[in-house]
């Protein structure tokens, strides 16, 4: 995967692309764009891989540009349409779920199939989402990984030659996250699952914390038709905890 | 025009159970409501509005009430609802209202009338106190997403002034707020509001300040030496800006502890100043939000406490946890306490070393009996502030309102030819 920029009007955003193939657009998780990430170069292999870091994450700007979730969505539509690719499958991580599916509702001729891992975006009253910036460090791990010491094979997109600190970086992408995720994630995505059309994978890690395995019942409920996945040993970043059951689960779905 | 005194007190709630602290608790936000009696906090609204109509006959030239939510530390949840039993029920101070949190009102002309009816009770007594609220308050009580805080405060602030200074109805197409026909009954009595604008050092707030010219507020209760390296970086930030470096329009916040005699301040204060600090018990992960504080300022303030360190952090722990003396809680400059010529000495110093024209006194801190807080108001009001009435005397006031300035005036003439025809 090679990182580069491109602007799309008002944003000029970091882009790792790589690989041939069908086209894959991937959306990152709430806390950051995993970098040229071992799961993306595997996927890289069959496919040609766009890995955009949403406005506001990072060093990719125009973040004040956006009022509300819409404006992300028809962004990511321009983002997308000037690849000039056609419909290509949309994997979509975490926060980066809610925004897949969206896209997938507002552009339904650009988009193929969607993957969802640990998507955001749904809210059951009966088992409420943990708040995920209140957790301290201890117990966000505890809450994300099925196994915490795995934490450490996360890769980043972080990069201290763009001058701020990690701790930096994190403020910068969980401010923008904030927007979308603050204090419910939970920007509509229910009333409208009725017309997403794609045929769609709901991925869960076992041990997911923070979107945990029952919220496939409802995704199932708001999507009849979706196909829904365990995965085991594997919390809320599954790509990175259960890298071969990710990457064989999505080149199985998306054939 | 002479240096302001107001009165005022955090509404802190004073039978939660001893060990409060060791439990775990958060004393924000989160915290069990099966620790509160609510026939006991009738009781203690009760105490507060009696404290500061006192206030308001003992010379102060302000009565400030402050916005907080879902915590014990400060039951406040509405300002505006104190503010007015004052309004009706006082004759002289100003009613400072510091503040109401603007992005928490929808629609934000809700704080523009109602400071208006206060307005128009107190005939002209009014200050307005605009807020950002604290992280805890305003991002996790009332789930305001912290990006959209400012913006958010900002769109309010517009709307509410020029609610007040229109002629005419008026169309609001904000990105919060969108309404057809603002046009608020009652209006203020006071041409102008004077508007203070408290904050905790980010620079955005300074600039607002100095560009509107408000009052601002560095509304700490950690004292001098605490405050010291932000509120230095403050003025020499305003003196490099051009902007007004007036101490009328600086406030600053500071626990008093007033009595006969030094022996008796520590006898009668001491564990009201411990529960004060002991049982705000601040969670880490309440008190900051990703967003709330913008990256630049973060940068400043971290640059300000480290070209100029103030209180060390394992003095601040120990004042937190109640684990000082008295007088160390004295000397670091989280209380100014002891007679009331100890007192008045210390004030000055402190007024002078901060360039500070407004402050605001807590007369009531924790725990303490009301009894004691009424002696404080007391003796701070007739054996402190008439003392200090020289400091600042050469500068204009324009944050301060007419009425309440004329009239706590009048009244200090008539209490000091009270005294002369006594003698």
């Amino acid at each position: 995967m090679i990182p580069g920029r491109k602007t799309v009007g008002d944003f000029d955003v970091r882009v790792w692309t790589g690989g041939a193939g069908s086209p894959i657009l991937y959306l990152h998780g709430w806390e950051q764009h995993p970098g040229s990430a071992p799961f993306l170069q595997r996927l890289a292999r069959t496919h040609e891989v766009i890995a955009p870091e949403c406005p506001g994450y990072g060093t990719s700007t125009g973040f004040e540009h956006l009022h509300d979730l819409q404006d992300l969505i028809l962004y990511t539509r321009e983002l997308l349409a000037s690849y000039g690719k056609g419909p290509v499958d949309v994997i979509g991580h975490s926060l980066g779920g809610m925004f897949a599916a969206e896209l997938a509702i507002a552009a339904p001729h650009l988009v193929r199939r969607l993957v969802l891992a640990a998507p955001y975006g749904l809210w059951m009253d009966e088992h409420p989402l943990p708040d995920a910036f209140v957790l301290m460090p201890d117990a966000l791990a505890k809450a994300q990984w099925h196994d915490p010491s795995k934490a450490a094979d996360e890769t980043s997109a972080f990069d201290p030659a763009a001058g701020d600190s990690a701790a930096t970086y994190r403020t910068i992408n969980l401010t923008t996250a904030s927007k979308f995720m603050w204090p419910i994630p939970d920007r509509g995505l229910t009333r409208r699952l009725r017309y997403l059309a794609a045929p769609t994978l709901v991925i869960h890690g076992e041990s997911d914390g923070l979107v945990p395995p029952v919220y496939e019942e409802a995704w199932a409920a708001g999507l009849p038709g979706v196909k829904t996945l365990r995965i085991a040993d594997a919390g809320h970043v599954p790509m990175v905890e259960a890298e071969d059951a990710f990457v064989t689960a999505v080149n199985d779905f998306l054939g | 025009m002479k240096m302001k005194f107001h009165w005022f007190a955090e509404a802190t709630y004073p039978h939660l159970p001893d060990d409060f602290p060791e439990r775990g608790l958060s004393s924000w936000v989160n915290t069990p409501r099966e620790l509160m009696d609510p026939v006991k906090v009738g009781e203690m609204y009760h105490m507060f509005i009696r404290l500061m109509q006192q206030a308001d006959r003992d010379g102060f030239d302000g009565l400030a009430v402050n916005e907080h939510h879902q915590t014990p530390f400060a039951m406040t949840p509405s300002p505006n609802l104190l503010a007015a039993a004052l309004a009706s029920t006082t004759q002289n101070a100003a009613i400072l209202i510091i503040g109401d949190s603007l992005a928490l009102y929808n629609p934000p002309t809700r704080v523009a009338e109602e400071m208006a009816y206060m307005d128009c009770v107190t005939g002209g007594r009014v200050i307005a106190g605009f807020v950002f609220g604290t992280p805890m308050d305003s991002v996790f009580a009332y789930g305001n997403p912290p990006p959209e805080l400012r913006d958010r405060f900002h769109e309010a602030r517009k709307l509410i002034q020029r609610a007040w200074d229109a002629k005419e109805p008026f169309a609001f197409n904000g990105r919060y707020t969108k309404l057809r026909y603002v046009n608020t009954w009652p209006k203020p009595v006071q041409e102008k509001i004077p508007i203070w604008v408290p904050g905790s050092g980010s620079l955005e707030t300074w600039d607002l300040v100095i560009d509107e010219n408000y009052c601002y507020g560095h509304l700490s209760f950690s004292g001098l030496h605490s405050a010291k390296p932000m509120v230095d970086a403050y003025w020499d930030y305003v003196e490099k800006r051009g902007g007004d470096m007036n101490p009328h329009r600086m406030a600053f916040t500071q626990l008093i502890c007033c009595a006969a005699t030094d022996a008796e301040a520590e006898a009668k204060y001491y564990e009201a100043v411990r529960y004060f600090y002991r049982m705000n018990t601040l969670q880490p992960a309440f008190t900051m939000a990703p967003g709330y504080t913008s990256i630049r300022s973060q940068q400043a303030m971290a640059e300000h406490i480290k070209n100029s360190p103030g209180l060390k952090p394992e003095d601040r722990a120990r004042a937190q946890k109640g684990e000082m003396s008295f007088w160390e809680y004295d000397d670091k400059g989280y209380i100014i306490a002891g007679t009331p010529q100890r007192v008045r000495q210390r004030v000055r110093d402190l007024a002078k070393d901060l360039r500070i024209g407004q402050l605001i006194g807590c007369l009531h801190m924790g725990d303490l009996v009301e009894e004691v807080a009424g002696e404080n108001t007391y003796l701070f009001g007739n054996e402190v502030i008439p003392h200090l009435r020289d400091l600042w005397a050469d500068q204009p006031d324009y944050w301060t309102p007419k009425v309440s300035q004329q009239r706590v005036a009048a009244r200090a003439q008539a209490a000091s030819a009270a005294k002369v025809a006594a003698q």
